[in-house]
Parts: C-alpha cells; structure tokens; sequence
C-alpha cells in the first residue's frame, strides 16, 4: 500500500500526492461549515435582535390613534364646544419646486398671499414646514386634486363654538395643538384631553394593515364637561348686556346670573367679546374676563351685609329710627355724606335710600372684627370660590388694621374690592335662608350646602328692604320687571382718573346692580356692571338696572318660574272669530 | 415503513399548506375588519361634525334672528302668557 493517492491508472501521470494533503481539504472545508454554521446559530439565537429589527422597519408599523378631546355641554346636553375633523397642508420644501403658475394656484387656495408662500418653500433647510393648519376639508381636497409634488396634508382636529361669542368667556378656547388656552377648556383641560392609543401592525406591500403584532395601547377619549350654563339664559344675557353697553357707550360690561338655590352659574357674560373661532387681532379688552377678574368698589351692594348683622345680632330692629339728618357726619375728623339729606330714617329706609350717613351710624354700634367676619364668611377678600383661570380673590384688610374712618368707609362697600361674580355670589347670603353657597360652573343636581351667616329671619327682612331698594322710592326701580318681584341694590362709583377722581364734567364711572327674584323664594341672583357710560346716564339703578330686568323676565321665563305678582293680562280673550 | 413515512410527509405539506391559507384568510378578513373599523371612526367624525352644524343653525342667535325677520314673531311677555298650573287642568278636566 502506497503512502499516496492514485488519481489515474496511467502511470504517466502518477504523482506522489501525499494523503494529508487531502485530508487538510476536507478538515478546511468542515471547519468553513463549522464557521458558517456558528455564524448562523450566533445570528438567529444569540444576536439576532439588530435583524429582526432591521426585519420588522421593513413591514410593521406602529400607528398612533388620536383620542378626541371631550365636548363642553351646556346644562341641558347642547354642545358649547366639540371637535371636527381638519385638515392641515404642509410642505417638504426640499421636494417642492413648483414653478410660479402653481404657486400662485396653491396661494390661491390657501388663501395667502403668493410672496408668503414662496418664502415658506425656500427654507431649504427645513425638512417640513406647516402651510396652513386647519383648513375646512373640502378646501383642502382641491389642494390635494393639484396632485403637487412635496405639498401633502395630514387630518387634525378643530374646535368648533356654535355659541361664538356669547359663551366666549366661559367655555374659552384652545390652541392649534388642542391644548386649552383659556376659560373652561384650560380649566378642564387635563379631564378633556383623553390620552391618544397606540398600535403595531404589519403591512403589506399595498400598505394595507394585515396583522396586529404586539399589544395594543386603546385610546381613550377624552371626557365631556357638562357645564352649569344654560345656553337660552346665557344668550339673552350677551344680548342685553351687549345692547346696554352700546346704548350707553359704555366701555365694557358684566352680567352674571347665578341659580340662587344650586349656586349654579346659569350665565357669565362680557362685553367686548370675541369670536372663539377667529380668533385674529384679538385686543386684551376683548379676552378680559371681567366679571371675575376686575376688581371694584361693591360701595352700596355691601350695605345690607351691614344692617343684616346688626338685624341679626339683635342691634336694631328694621323699625328702628336712625336719624341721618344733616346727611353727612364726621369720623375722625372725613365727612361722611349722603347725595341728598334724608332726616330720620327706619334701617329699612337706610337700606331703601341708600344712606351712607345711616349705614355708618349702624356700623359704628358693632366691633370691626364682627364686620370683618361677616365680610369674610360671605367670600369678600377670600380666595374665589370658583375655580377659573384668572379669578380673584378681591381686597378686605384684616379688622386689626382698620381705622374708625375704615370701619365707616367698610360699611358702606369703600376700601375694600370684589369682583362682580364675588357680589353676585355673596348675595346668596340673603337667597339662601342667610346661608352662604359655593358657586359652581358644573351641572349640579344636589342642593347646596350653605354656610349660615344669617339667620333665616334676618335674610328675609334684608330681602324685603333690597325689595324696597328696587321698588318705587329706592334707587332702583328700574329693577322692576314685569310678572316678577324683584330686589336688589345698585352702586355707581368714580373711577380714577390720572391721580384723583377726576373733577365734574370729566368724571368716569362704572356702574352696576345686583339683585334677586322673585323675591320671596329668589330663585336666581343677577348682577350687570356696566364700565364708564358715557351717554348721559350712569347710576347704577339707571343704566344696569334695566338690563337686570330684562334678564330677569328673560331667565324666569326660560326657567319656567310662574309670575309672583299679578299683571294686566293683554291677551284677547274675544277676538273676532275668524271665519273660513 | 417508506408508506408511512411518505404517509406523514404528505400529511406535513397538507397542514402547511393549510397554514399558509389559513393565513392568508385571516389578514384578508383582518384588512377587511380594518376598513370596516376606518368607516366607522369617519362615519363617527361625520356624526359628530353634523350634530355640531345642526346644533350651530339652532343657536339661540340665529333662531332670535330667523323668528324675528322671516316670521315676524316677537318676545313673550307675561303680559301676553296665560299661566295654568297643573292642579287647574286637573280640576278642568270631566
């Protein structure tokens, strides 16, 4: 046996090929497959996570699913604010080279002038660039039908307000990233928002979705808020505080109407307003929420919160005679003064003329801290007892700190502030059988649970005098509405100009009135505060007492509230019979 | 034994034959399900955008407006209201 394989019988061809020499070709070739075959088992076991990555890039994709922001609900379900569908156009300026024919095609239906979209499309270094967000979809599918290349467009959400400017206040606005910006949909927002879900499917090459891999993440949409607002009331009361504020070329106004046994805010309106849609050029007068966020005076609306502790503490009774005569008296050293001297006076007369000089007088019996405390529990200078972006708490000085001339000043509603939804809100005081109540903007069907201040006799006969205040001989009959008791109080106040209050001729004021009805059972509180008058008028019980009225016939009617008091009927009972 | 063995071999391609329809069946009915899923969501926006377009042609405003000039009506006042409570319709009946 030779040492050496024979590859042919021809002995010519003999060569001495040593045996080793073949089997290092066989040993080299196995150790390749060894190599291949670790390679192979290192790649799909051990490593294989960069591939099935690289795998899964290829045919799964993951897809976000948006969650719908919540509606604002009126009280009885209609919709203050929903979300619709939009369309929003953006460009890949790298990709877009349109010549100038079909820029100015694409300006056209965006609405834009041609010289903004060029120069949106040549910011080169931007890989996207918004056009225009939120378009109305059927503008949008016209851009689509131009088929540009590097112009596409991606489905967003809009918000729609069908009440416009009447609830601007209110339900507020919300970004063009759905993000609440002011008013309810900031305060609600987190509760509104919903969270967006997620998914992973695999695709295939028509990009159709095949499989869902891997779990699921459902969105959750957001939820509705249903508001304490009724839209009729709410409506009419923008009506006539807009018609009051234009009548009397006032600068601006607030109404509020509260439900006087809930504490629900039936209405909470502005004047100026503004579009919650179009919201361009919009000024700081406009987005003011005044009724919350001014401050004033209260003057004459804090007088009976005055006499209604001296009634309850048992000081004076409503027969009581204050002699106010000679309508203005000295504290410490300022005079005090009534705008007409009245002589002697019952406290029910004080309240039904508005005596500053018969209001002191009942002040001065009582401690400061009393005051103070009455003040305080009835929400002045406390933090705002509704939750709303920009409320505040108004200024009452602590009683320590108040000098004689303070306490005097204090009864009558000076040197201290509130807002007009703080007076409004503190007149449940009276409404409420002398319990105080939390203002709500949600829907609210429990009855509230007030905080007494007064005893319930005490606010009944508080409310008869507002009811005097109202009628004919106080000072503000023009409260008076038809079918309906009312009562209530007025203030007018200068406002500052430059550094004093201005002198006769170039005086500011700003006017308001608050008040119940009907009035032995109040169901709901208003107030109106209308900011410098300018056409002549401008006491309280003069310009916003007649838009109180009108809101009260408008509120109790929509409410369904039987007339209190009897009225000429002026129904044809025998109209000649038509004949057919 | 090779009848068994080609027995079961046969049976192996069928099963995976099987699979690959089997497969192929669920991600047509899962696209189909997919599109169903899709007109749903837009029938829903749909939904939602008309109740607010119905709901933005019955703003206390616009109907204000419509009964005002088209209708020629004007507000109720109690004046012109005739209150009935619900015990005088009680009595009136027979």
């Amino acid at each position: 046996m030779s040492r050496s394989i024979q590859y042919t019988a021809s002995p010519l061809l003999t060569s001495r090929t040593p045996v080793w020499r073949s089997k290092f070709v066989v040993g080299a070739i196995a150790l390749g497959f060894v190599g291949l075959g670790a390679r192979a088992a290192y790649i799909q076991v051990v490593h294989n996570d960069f591939f099935q990555r690289q795998g899964e890039v290829r045919y799964s994709r993951t897809l976000g699913l948006p969650a719908n922001r919540g509606r604002i609900l009126d009280r009885n379900g209609l919709i203050l604010a929903s979300s619709v569908p939009a369309t929003s156009i953006f460009a890949i300026p790298e990709d877009a080279n349109l010549d100038n024919a079909e820029q100015a095609k694409l300006a056209k239906l965006l609405d834009m002038p041609q010289a903004d979209l060029a120069k949106k499309l040549a910011e080169d270094d931007k890989g996207f660039v918004w056009l225009k967000r939120q378009m109305d979809p059927e503008a949008a599918k016209k851009i689509t039908d131009l088929k540009l290349k590097g112009i596409d467009q991606r489905t967003e959400y809009r918000r729609v307000y069908p009440e416009g400017e009447a609830a601007a206040h209110v339900v507020g606005f919300t970004n063009v990233e759905d993000k609440g910006q002011e008013g309810v949909e900031l305060l609600f927002n987190s509760t509104l928002l919903g969270r967006a879900g997620s998914r992973h499917v695999i695709k295939d090459r028509l990009g159709r979705a095949v499989e869902e891999v891997g779990e699921s993440v459902a969105p959750e949409a957001g939820q509705d808020v249903q508001l304490s607002i009724d839209t009729k009331v709410q409506f009419f009361a923008y009506q006539k505080l807009r018609d009051a504020v234009l009548a009397n070329r006032a600068q601006a106004g607030s109404i509020v109407v509260l439900d006087a046994n809930s504490g629900e805010v039936l209405a909470l309106a502005n004047y100026p307003s503004y579009n919650p849609e179009k919201r361009v050029n919009l000024s700081g007068a406009q987005l003011r929420n005044r009724a919350l966020t001014d401050t004033f005076e209260p003057g004459s609306v804090m007088k009976p919160f005055t006499i209604g502790l001296a009634l309850n503490t048992g000081r004076v009774k409503t027969s009581t005679i204050i002699d106010t005569a000679p309508g203005s008296m000295m504290v410490t050293g300022a005079t005090i003064r009534d705008s007409h001297p009245h002589g002697a006076l019952t406290v029910e007369q004080v309240i039904q003329l508005s005596s500053n000089v018969g209001t002191t007088k009942i002040a001065m019996q009582m401690p400061a801290s009393e005051m103070w405390e009455t003040f305080s529990s009835a929400g002045f200078g406390q933090k705002p007892q509704i939750e709303f972006p920009g409320a505040v708490p108004g200024r009452l000085r602590p009683a320590k700190s108040w000098r004689p001339i303070e306490q005097a000043t204090a009864s009558y509603g000076y040197g201290l502030s509130a807002s007009l939804f703080q007076m409004v809100r503190s007149y449940t005081v009276f409404s409420h059988d002398g319990q105080v109540i939390r203002a709500t903007l949600l829907k609210n069907s429990e009855p509230a649970v007030g905080v007494p201040v007064f005893s319930p006799e005490t606010a009944a006969k508080v409310r008869k005098m507002l009811q005097m205040a109202a009628g004919p001989g106080g000072t503000g009959p023009k409260a008076q509405t038809a079918g309906y008791s009312v009562g209530g109080k007025s203030g007018t106040a200068y406002k500052q100009v430059g550094k004093g209050y201005g002198s006769d001729g170039n005086r500011k004021y700003r006017s308001w009135f608050v008040g119940m009805a009907p009035i032995d059972h109040p169901r709901i509180i208003v107030g109106v505060m209308l900011d410098e008058p300018t056409a002549g008028k401008y006491f309280g019980g003069e310009v916003a007492a007649p838009v109180f009225s009108e809101a009260v016939q408008q509120t109790l009617r929509v409410m369904g509230v039987q007339p209190d008091i009897s009225i000429q009927p002026q129904i044809v009972a025998n109209a000649v019979q038509e004949s057919f | 034994m090779t009848r068994v063995n080609l027995l079961l071999a046969l049976a192996v391609l069928g099963s995976a034959i099987y699979l690959v329809g089997v497969q192929y069946e669920s991600r047509r009915l899962f696209t189909e399900l997919e599109q169903v899923q899709r007109e749903a969501r837009r029938l829903n926006t749909e939904l939602e955008r008309l109740q607010v377009d119905k709901r933005s042609q019955a703003t206390p405003a616009r109907i204000e407006r419509v009964a005002q000039e088209k209708l020629q009506m004007r507000q109720v006042t109690p004046g012109i209201t005739m209150y009935i409570s619900a015990s005088d319709t009680a009595q009136a009946k027979p």
